[in-house]
């Protein structure tokens, strides 16, 4: 629905700088509203360049890869992406939300079902019918382990290890 | 034989007569004219108790407060001149005009960093529509340009350009030159124009041309695009015309 109201301008890098700022502006609110719909946390450069996103094809018009780069530059700036590898910059991670954000969710939802002071694996957490309607169900699990240490941060949670798995003690 | 009327004495008569005519057509003339400032005091008196007794529909129907407007005007009496005159007190309609006007600033503020500074009246329309809230009286067209007219006195940060059929109120400080506004013009029906089609259908040098449309890129009314056969210049301004146009 967005997409819809694409224009050609749109997926050209604007010359005129102001004008520039918005236009990525509005292109990371793009990406980042695209990645949480689908509840995904990574982006693919060359997936993402052929996809629906980048390629318009009822207007007939694509994002370039330097155009892509350029928004997904920004998207770093902003702290919401983080490339796998920053060399080859050919997939990234992508925080539509960020850790603390995550963090506060999780134990708002802990202190919700009065599981304070209780351990949970990480596996119950994002894939146990428990959490299951809640947003963070399916969270990848690096995201999670960046979730927990804000929390572990600010003394709500501490991280535990197991022979074969990780688990979280919420206070 | 003794003629009449040739003597001395008839023509002092004569002269006589003139002055007491001409001081009976000042008499009448003084009469008229009392006659007509009566009629007019009276008319106005009515004006006034209309204004009063129809106060709500003034307020609430937009073509009413038109039809209302251009009568005022004929016979000389703006009723927006001052916020403390009869008029304004008894409809408050100088407070009725300055509230648009600065919703009208706010909602081009609010959108001048999408369409750089340009908006359909329309779309300005629908949008303070949404933001005074349904409670709230109707406006039509004809208010906004009023509104925008009286925020002339802050300076010529607000005008308004006709386009076509339609009106694009520029909010952007500084002035769009007569070229500016044919390019508007000329793009308004695709949203688009690209420089070949400037020059076949003003018939302008390149030169011209491209000072226009590079222009209205640096100051951030329009956007460009690459990818078709040749640049095209976008305007935003004109997008949600063409969404709707594209819908229906």
């Amino acid at each position: 629905m967005i997409l819809k109201q694409s224009k050609p301008p749109d997926n050209q890098i604007q010359p005129n700088s102001d004008t520039r700022k918005k236009q990525l502006e509005a292109w990371c609110s793009l990406i980042l509203n695209y990645h949480k719909h689908k509840k995904s946390y990574s982006i693919d450069v060359t997936e993402i360049l052929n996809s629906q996103l980048c390629h318009n094809k009822e207007i007939d018009r694509k994002l370039s890869l330097d155009g892509l780069y350029t928004v997904l530059d920004e998207l770093c700036r902003t702290g919401h992406l983080e490339w796998k590898d920053p060399k080859t910059k050919k997939q990234c991670l992508v925080m539509w939300r960020s850790p603390e954000e995550w963090g506060n969710l999780i134990y708002s939802w802990i202190l919700s079902k009065s599981m304070t002071n209780t351990v949970c694996t990480f596996y119950e957490l994002t894939n146990g019918e428990d959490s299951e309607g809640t947003e963070f169900h399916g969270l990848e699990k690096w995201l999670l382990l960046r979730a927990i240490k804000t929390l572990e941060t600010q003394q709500k949670a501490e991280i535990m290890m197991f022979d074969d798995s990780e688990g979280v003690k919420f206070f | 034989m003794h003629r009449r009327g040739h003597g001395i004495g008839a023509i002092n008569k004569k002269t006589l007569a003139q002055a007491k005519y001409k001081d009976k057509g000042t008499e009448i003339a003084a009469d008229q004219l009392s006659q007509m400032a009566k009629q007019m005091e009276a008319f106005k008196g009515y004006l006034e108790d209309f204004a009063s007794k129809h106060k709500d529909q003034i307020k609430k129907d937009p073509e009413f407060r038109v039809a209302f407007q251009e009568m005022c005007s004929t016979i000389g009496v703006d009723p927006l001149a001052s916020s403390k005159g009869f008029w304004a007190e008894m409809l408050g309609v100088g407070d009725f005009y300055y509230e648009l006007g600065v919703q009208v600033i706010e909602v081009c503020i609010a959108t001048s960093h999408r369409n750089g500074g340009l908006i359909d009246i329309e779309e300005l329309r629908s949008r303070l529509l949404a933001s005074r809230g349904k409670k709230s009286q109707d406006i039509s067209v004809d208010d906004l340009l009023r509104a925008i007219k009286k925020l002339k006195v802050l300076g010529n940060g607000f005008t308004v350009l006709p386009i076509g059929t339609t009106y694009l109120v520029q909010s952007i400080p500084g002035e769009l030159s007569m070229d500016h506004t044919s390019v508007l013009q000329q793009a308004e029906s695709n949203g688009f124009i690209t420089k070949t089609e400037l020059m076949s259908q003003l018939k302008w040098e390149d030169e011209r041309a491209s000072r226009a449309l590079n222009f209205m890129v640096k100051e951030g009314l329009a956007w460009v695009d690459d990818q078709g056969k040749e640049r095209q210049f976008w305007f935003p301004s004109f997008f949600p015309y063409l969404k709707s146009a594209n819908n229906s």
